[in-house]
């Protein structure tokens, strides 16, 4: 035990060493500076902080930043687009009254790729940017969300999420190529009859009846929608419905 | 005007919200990751827990405490989700360290390997103060809030956290260099 000079004895001092490490309590350094077997101790104390604190800076997933934000720009969206249904339920009223009254028919919903791209160039536009892969168990788990259990995931998808696309339920992903972004979209249980291709606002696209719905791709280049369509179709042939 | 008006409160609160997400979703995650001992579970939480900030940001009045209301809610959010889950702690050869390893000597990621895991086995109710003492930075006083407990039972909690874990890696260094001698 070292003579005590001041107020704080080596008791004490490993007590607040244990719970304030880096103190700078004026009793605590003056402690500190006067008995050598405490500063050794508070030295030793330092360097075990520091490496804890470096074991515990876990790093952050990449892209964590850019997630959250898409979420919230999606929920937002969202939100906006559920009012907007409910203002455009009481519209389509409005007007179905009027049209009996004078004989008007209600038009057509916007067909598939128009809406697509029109969600594409939405909120999740910067989703385009992204290029990380995300991990496969994220895939798995939005389109589980739509019932869909797959057993394997094509590579290189950057962007996952659960969209309403129009009236579809969909799996919103895009797959960066060496052309450029591939937007896939699958739209469960809304099987088409026969593919399609469209074009609309500078990007062109096509829609593939696979498995329990429609693959949707939209991109620069169409030359990159057949290898999309086969890896799909294979992971979507051995994929169940949950 | 009165719609430039709208526009100009909903983006400055849209640009709060970024400058949060931006500076302090990676304290959140590592602070997630160690509540709760997996990164999928800890990225969800952490995406759960600002959108419900977003809902509430107006409640935000003074930035210098904004990390300790994400972590509040955080909390929140890990036990109204997950309180019933039981957590499946990775084992050390599962946690993700590629980012570290590249600048990191072979030595301190054993190091940092066996401090992980040794956090991994604490008890919760010595792992959660330590936690918001060394990734958080807050005072024992400012925990003893967030925890509902007083300021002297977050002293003792943090000083037998450490000596725990000290307690651990002395008994696991020990283990290690018997496996190196047989």
């Amino acid at each position: 035990m070292s003579k005590k000079r001041s107020y704080m004895n080596c008791l004490e001092f490993r007590r607040e060493l244990n719970i304030h490490p880096h103190s700078s309590a004026a009793e605590f350094v003056a402690h500190a500076r006067e008995c050598p077997r405490c500063a050794q101790a508070q030295a030793d104390a330092l360097a075990f902080e520091s490496t804890l604190g470096r074991a515990l800076a876990i790093p952050p997933p990449p892209n964590l930043a850019e997630s959250i934000l898409l979420a919230q720009a999606t929920q937002q969206r969202r939100e906006r687009q559920r009012w907007a249904s409910g203002a455009g339920w009481l519209t389509l009223a409005a007007a179905a009254v009027l049209a009996v009254g004078v004989g008007w028919r209600v038009t057509r919903a916007q067909p598939l790729g128009d809406a697509a791209i029109a969600h594409m160039l939405g909120a999740e536009a910067p989703a385009l940017a992204m290029t990380a892969p995300v991990a496969a168990g994220d895939v798995r788990k939005a389109f589980a969300k739509r019932g869909v259990d797959l057993t394997q995931v094509p590579a290189d998808i950057s962007y996952v999420q659960c969209c309403p696309v129009g009236k579809f339920k969909s799996v919103h992903m895009v797959m960066p190529r060496a052309n450029g972004p591939v937007t896939v979209m699958y739209l469960v249980d809304d099987k088409g009859s026969t593919r399609a291709d469209f074009a609309h606002a500078g990007w062109i696209g096509r829609s593939v009846p696979m498995a329990h719905g429609t693959l949707v791709m939209i991109g620069h280049d169409a030359s990159q929608f057949a290898q999309i369509e086969q890896e799909w179709q294979s992971t979507l042939q051995a994929s169940t419905r949950i | 005007m009165a719609t430039d008006g709208s526009k100009s409160v909903v983006s400055s609160k849209q640009r709060q919200f970024d400058a949060l997400v931006r500076g302090l979703s990676g304290d959140l995650y590592r602070y997630a990751y160690w509540l709760c001992g997996e990164d999928a579970l800890a990225h969800d939480l952490v995406q759960e827990a600002f959108l419900r900030a977003w809902r509430s940001l107006d409640s935000l009045r003074d930035t210098g405490s904004a990390k300790a209301w994400l972590i509040t809610i955080l909390r929140r959010e890990h036990a109204r989700l997950y309180e019933r889950k039981t957590p499946q702690f990775a084992d050390v050869d599962e946690i993700e360290v590629a980012d570290e390893r590249e600048t990191h000597t072979p030595e301190s990621v054993g190091e940092d390997g066996l401090i992980r895991a040794a956090m991994q086995r604490l008890d919760a109710k010595y792992r959660e103060p330590l936690l918001m003492q060394v990734l958080g930075g807050f005072s024992c006083e400012e925990i003893a809030r967030e925890l509902n407990i007083t300021p002297a039972a977050v002293m003792t909690q943090v000083f037998r956290a450490r000596q725990k874990l000290k307690g651990m890696l002395a008994g696991d260094v020990k283990e290690a260099q018997l496996h190196e001698l047989s």
